[in-house]
């Protein structure tokens, strides 16, 4: 044996002393030793998602599709009422940010029912748990790796040119990913303990698009209202890739824009990426204690 | 390195009966304080609380083979659920050192839409291996579940054995450090089942330390060297697989109480006439039987013997004094002194008494037993002796392939 690797379970009391303690365990002792695991089941939720599917990798592009075609006919009608034009650079905007929002759609959605739909495993067989919300987790990165690749290819016929700005995709994308596992592993375990935690998720998907800024910029409800939408911790991410993917724009310079009444207000500062940055990896840490914490008694709880 | 062993020092299991929380609001500051790491260890059992395991210690070392046994709502699979992870102890710390192989649910992981071949590769991720690991072994673990042709087919098609075969050849492969197995020795057919049997033994021979969960106490005592006993989550008694099933048993078996009071024959005692040395298979055994008749009493003037082997819990001869010729007295004690030939295997026997109905063989009150453990004696195979007569009567000559037809033939 190669290995051998010690699990041990000790007394609950001398388990809860540290939170770096935890922290190392969850990183070292779980995630890291069964990352075979994590990409087994990953493996798997994909392979399950294609299996006895018609559309097969269409449902990857289909689900943004779908969104940009809704957001494109809002638009047009509210360009219609405001007696302006739509810009084929919103459109991009849109399909730039219809990727991530389908993505955080898919992720929670699998991912809140990944413990509960585990049953026999949760309850018979040791494994850290956190490699079920995490996998469901990145078993949405594969559709979304296909989405990213269509829309590379559909962008420049919506007028955009490929630029620098690209170079802050990675890190977005990274925060986008650390938020939605944060929001996985918290959801997934507190579907567990309350089975009505997945109709409120349901209802909080469904209505989140009009909340987050897909179809629409904050900068159209004005000053105040665009912070309002701000706040949203996705939104500075979407609008970040928006900024830096179809306008080339350095995120790291503020934004202004002039309202109808000739007033000059912020639309963007780098500010806002910080305060995502910070819920991406406060929550990241908050919710992988909270699940490592709870975890041991969900076989109880199950 | 530690050597892998498996440790189970005082640990206490409280579980709830019934629906876990009641509501909300007793719920929601219970979980905030769990959370914050405050919550008040309880020592003491709380409404609808019961212990599921109480103060249970042990230690499994390398060569040894621990045996847990108990009736139903012992505790058994709850302590392997402790050592496997799954549950944290109340009180008390349960570990295993080195990495643990688990035959518990040795199919739980298996996705019914993906193929024989994908599920080896998740299941074996599941109980731990390396992906590596699992591809250098996949023709091995596939040549024991004998599903060649299938391996590339979807698992919701497979038959129940099917399933089951493939999952108990996926753990036997893991080649664990400590094997932990709970009561999956009963997996496919007959054949499937000793191979599976033998699998296991040769893994409990190998030198790791092992702890077995089984109902089937031959089982247990053939492969294990200790075992524990439990009842309602409390150790009963350590010792030898033997013993312990032998409690165990006598528990289970003589639960009626010693009737007697009420009729004809009353049954005092029966010990067994020592003669040196212990009893042997295929030897006989002599045994004194003391009790008395009372005349003014109904019930048949006879007792019986009934001679049970303890490791299954299969009688295996019974018979009364009359069936015997032997007429007690009409009223008064009596002596009757028993010689019984055990032409059976070697193992634990218990010579137990009762006063049967002569029609039905029905037990109307039984009386006290004696348990003798059987060492090697004549050598044979199965179950009982049936002592054989063989002489030769032909022989081929030295050379000569036609020989023996020869000599069989009766027109020769």
């Amino acid at each position: 044996m190669t290995d051998l690797a010690i699990h041990t379970t000790q007394l609950p009391e001398e388990r809860r002393r540290s939170l770096t303690g935890d922290l190392r365990t969850i990183a070292v002792n779980e995630i890291w030793r069964y990352r075979e695991l994590l990409y087994q089941l990953t493996l798997r939720d994909i392979r399950i998602r294609y299996k006895q599917a018609v559309m097969g990798f269409g449902w990857a592009v289909f689900m943004p599709g779908l969104i940009v075609l809704a957001g494109t006919l809002v638009r047009f009608a509210m360009a219609y009422m405001g007696g302006s034009k739509v810009e084929l650079s919103e459109i991009a905007g849109m399909a730039v940010k219809a990727i991530p929002w389908s993505f955080f759609v898919g992720a929670i959605g699998f991912a809140t029912a990944s413990l509960t739909g585990n049953l026999q495993l949760v309850s018979k067989i040791y494994f850290p748990r956190e490699v079920l919300p995490l996998s469901a987790t990145l078993a949405q990165c594969f559709d979304t790796t296909i989405g990213s690749i269509t829309l590379a290819i559909v962008l420049p016929f919506l007028g955009v040119h490929l630029g620098f700005g690209l170079l802050w995709v990675p890190l977005l994308a990274l925060l986008i990913l650390m938020f939605t596992a944060a929001t996985a592993l918290f959801i997934s375990c507190a579907n567990l303990f309350f089975r009505d935690v997945k109709y409120i998720v349901q209802v909080l998907l469904t209505f989140g698009i009009f909340f987050t800024p897909v179809f629409f910029e904050p900068r159209m409800f004005g000053h105040l209202g665009g912070r309002i939408m701000l706040l949203n911790p996705l939104a500075p991410l979407l609008e970040g890739l928006r900024l830096s993917i179809v306008h080339g724009h350095n995120l790291v310079t503020p934004l202004a824009t002039t309202a109808a009444n000739g007033t000059s207000f912020p639309t963007w500062s780098p500010w806002y990426l910080v305060y995502s940055a910070v819920w991406a990896v406060v929550g990241l840490i908050a919710s992988a204690l909270i699940f490592h914490r709870a975890e041991a008694v969900f076989a109880e709880y199950v | 390195m530690t050597s892998p062993s498996i440790e189970f020092d005082g640990v206490w299991k409280k579980f709830q009966r019934g629906e876990l929380h009641d509501s909300l609001r007793d719920l929601i500051p219970a979980m905030a304080r769990r959370m914050i790491g405050r919550a008040p260890r309880k020592e003491e059992l709380s409404r609808g609380e019961f212990w599921a395991v109480r103060d249970v210690s042990f230690s499994v070392k390398p060569g040894e083979a621990l045996g847990i046994i108990g009736p139903n709502g012992a505790g058994k699979s709850t302590i392997l659920k402790l050592l496997t992870q799954i549950l944290t102890p109340t009180r008390g710390r349960c570990m295993i050192h080195g990495r643990a192989g688990a035959l518990i649910e040795v199919s739980a992981g298996f996705h019914p839409d993906l193929t024989g071949r994908e599920n080896v590769f998740l299941q074996g991720a599941i109980m731990g291996m390396r992906s590596r690991e699992i591809a250098r072994r996949f023709d091995e673990i596939v040549d024991f579940a004998e599903i060649e042709q299938f391996i590339d087919t979807p698992v919701k098609r497979y038959s129940s054995g099917m399933n089951a075969r493939l999952g108990f050849a996926i753990a036997a492969h893991i080649d664990p450090d400590v094997l932990v197995i709970d009561e999956v020795l009963a997996v496919g057919d007959l054949r499937f089942q000793t191979k599976a049997f033998d699998r296991i033994k040769e893994m409990c021979t190998s030198g790791i330390p092992v702890a077995i969960v089984s109902h089937q106490l031959e089982r247990i005592a053939s492969l294990c060297t200790h075992a524990l006993l439990l009842d309602r989550g409390s150790v009963v008694r350590t010792g030898t697989p033997v013993e312990c099933i032998e409690t165990y048993l006598r528990n289970e078996w003589t639960s009626d109480p010693a009737g007697g009071g009420t009729l004809a024959t009353t049954i005092e005692s029966i010990e067994m006439v020592r003669s040196g040395g212990p009893a042997r298979s295929g030897e006989s055994a002599r045994f004194i039987l003391r009790g008395s008749v009372d005349s003014s009493r109904e019930g048949p003037r006879s007792c019986a013997i009934r001679v049970r082997e303890m490791n299954t819990g299969k009688s295996l001869f019974a018979i009364s004094t009359r069936e015997c010729g032997v007429e007690l007295p009409e009223n008064g004690r009596f002596d009757v002194e028993i010689e019984l030939q055990f032409n059976v295997p070697p193992g634990v026997i218990a010579v137990e008494t009762a006063v049967w109905d002569r029609a039905t063989h029905r037990d109307l009150a039984r009386g006290p037993s004696v348990t003798l453990q059987l060492v090697e004696g004549i050598k044979f195979a199965g179950s009982v002796h049936m002592q054989p007569r063989m002489r030769l009567v032909a022989q081929a000559r030295a050379s000569g392939k036609g020989a023996l037809a020869d000599a069989l033939d009766p027109r020769g």
